[in-house]
């Protein structure tokens, strides 16, 4: 079958995974929802569950989970590196971190019409990317042990500053940030999934763009530069696009963990590694994955909800062992 | 005879140490050039600039009498193709992937491979004799394999000028035999210019036309492969003691101690 024919069979498939899986969520949930009498009947309750509760926050999971996989698809094919991901290179640490302090700051709204917590979150996840990208790049290859290890240090250095911030916020405060770093999608509203959307689109579209490329540079540096990829471009609309997709979406969400990580291996060990199927085919993972690993937060202590991030990171921490497990030891510098 | 690729006091430096020092070079059409020298002799730099991968902090690089520089990447990549020492892959692509991927620059940024790139493609695989392979994972085949796939990906390119650093290094005495006839076939039959880094003395000396000897950033020597492989002019190269021996109309090279 050829990559055209490929990337057909596999949107559709993954597509009316993702509607069945939104269709399970939105009737699912501690409230009893029928579906004729929500959408058909004047039941007051039903319809504001129906469609100011539960469509936005299944919208925001596809949106979040789709926006987090597409980045870590691009990011582990920036990095050449399958451990890669907004979670273990402290992108998302870094996202978190810049917006916790623009909400701190208590900065206004909107600075020049954008969310000023998305701004600050932008500016900490691209600076992260280029850090980490820097120091675990040696003579134009990129060393695990170095990678993870900037991971590592990074995420500490956000953890604790985080902390620093958390030791100095009243009570209230505190708990607010401790459920926002979590990772949650309960307080969503339409409005939020549009905002989300106005940045996470432009960052996906740049991602797909540059598809054809991160296969190219796959082959190595030089290889790819003779086969006509300006390589300096490519990595820069990565780490680009990247932080503004993931930015977009933690300042939401919080830190979720993981789907970045777990979505593009899953579609890799089913349908190959070119990045043209797999790009667009971890964003429709990813959403379906969030979709559902949020239905199971909201139901399994029902009618108490989990954060989601503690599923997805429960989830994929023992992925990424697992991974670490598999993977040859030479690849472990 | 036809210029195809020339270039012109070419200087480089990494980090502040000069590599080239205003090398002038010229390759005709249809020729299989070796370039020869010690380890840390350049040879790895100038071909890179050659193909436009590096650029020259001085001099220029003229294909066809226009400067590389002033061309697209894109068009340069279906003129020249390139070969490293070492191919590296990030991602377990199949043999057809990485071959299909020979075909980049003639695709555009959101198209697919028509049917005459797979056509191509499998026509490269033929070529080096990797089509069996084409199922395979690019990471899980022999070292051997690896440097074939990427040579049927350089010729999917279907360039007029194949830059190979050390094609045949890792490669056993049969696959290094089928790599050099391969090249030579190669410019019998579709006229593509080679030039090739390589510390094979005696494949340089049936499969090449001209040698260029690199040392210490400089030309020592070029011209015809009699004209090259002399005693004095590698011992001087090489800085170790050598002779040359004619037997039965063959050459042969060996130190001596």
């Amino acid at each position: 079958m050829n990559a055209k024919n490929k990337l057909i069979t596999s949107i559709s498939v993954l597509f009316l995974l993702w509607i069945l899986v939104a269709i399970i969520s939105i009737f699912t949930g501690s409230y009893e929802l029928n579906p004729f009498k929500a959408i058909f009947s004047g039941d007051e309750l039903s319809r504001t569950i129906y469609f100011r509760i539960r469509i936005p926050r299944v919208l925001m999971a596809a949106v979040a989970g789709g926006t987090l996989a597409i980045a870590g698809a691009s990011l582990q094919a920036l990095f050449r590196n399958p451990l890669a991901a907004p979670f273990t290179l402290g992108v998302s640490g870094g996202a978190s971190l810049g917006a916790l302090i623009a909400i701190r700051l208590g900065l206004g709204n909107t600075l020049l019409g954008f969310s000023s917590i998305s701004i600050v979150s932008f500016i900490f996840s691209i600076f992260t990317i280029l850090f980490v990208y820097s120091v675990s790049k040696v003579h134009g290859v990129v060393a695990t042990g170095r990678l993870l290890l900037a991971g590592v240090v990074v995420n500490f250095l956000y953890s604790a500053l985080i902390l620093f911030i958390q030791f100095f916020s009243d009570f209230i405060q505190s708990l607010q940030t401790i459920r926002w770093i979590m990772g949650s999608l309960d307080i969503v509203e339409l409005g939020t999934v549009w905002k989300t959307l106005l940045f996470a689109t432009p960052g996906c579209i740049i991602l797909l763009s540059v598809t054809k490329d991160m296969n190219l540079f796959a082959l190595g540096d030089d290889v790819a530069s003779s086969l006509g990829v300006n390589i300096g471009l490519m990595e820069k609309k990565i780490y680009f696009a990247t932080s503004l997709a993931v930015s977009a979406v933690i300042s939401v969400t919080g830190p979720i963990g993981f789907v970045g990580l777990i979505i593009p291996h899953v579609l890799r060990m089913i349908i190959g590694v070119d990045n043209r199927i797999i790009l667009p085919c971890s964003f429709l993972l990813g959403a379906s994955f969030l979709t559902a690993a949020d239905t199971v937060s909201r139901t399994i202590f029902a009618p108490i909800e989990i954060p989601v991030g503690i599923i997805t990171a429960s989830c994929g921490g023992v992925f990424f062992l697992w991974l670490l497990m598999r993977m040859k030891k030479e690849v472990i510098v | 005879m036809e210029k195809i690729i020339e270039g012109q006091n070419i200087t480089f430096s990494y980090d502040g140490t000069e590599v080239l020092k205003g090398i002038n070079i010229s390759i005709s059409k249809g020729k299989i050039v070796g370039v020869l020298g010690a380890n840390g002799a350049g040879k790895s730099t100038l071909l890179k600039i050659l193909c436009g991968i590096l650029n020259p902090k001085i001099g220029r690089i003229l294909y066809k009498s226009k400067e590389i520089k002033n061309v697209s990447k894109r068009e340069i990549a279906t003129k020249i193709s390139y070969v490293p020492q070492n191919s590296t892959f990030g991602f377990p692509f199949t043999v057809a992937e990485v071959v299909l991927m020979g075909r980049a620059p003639y695709i555009g940024r959101f198209e697919f491979e028509r049917d005459s790139d797979w056509k191509v493609a499998i026509n490269a695989m033929e070529t080096v004799g990797v089509k069996h392979l084409q199922d395979r994972l690019i990471t899980e085949i022999s070292g051997g394999e690896r440097q074939l796939s990427s040579l049927a990906r350089a010729i999917a390119q279907e360039p007029e000028i194949m830059i190979l650093d050390e094609p045949a290094t890792f490669l056993d005495l049969k696959h290094k035999t089928e790599v050099m006839k391969l090249l030579k076939k190669l410019k019998d039959e579709k006229n593509i210019s080679v030039i090739a880094a390589t510390h094979d003395i005696f494949s340089a000396l049936f499969y090449f036309d001209e040698i260029i000897l690199l040392k210490d950033g400089s030309i020592f020597a070029e011209g015809s492969t009699e004209e090259i492989l002399k005693e004095e002019i590698l011992s001087a190269v090489y800085e170790i003691n050598v002779t040359v021996k004619k037997e039965n109309g063959k050459i042969f090279v060996l130190p001596t101690e």
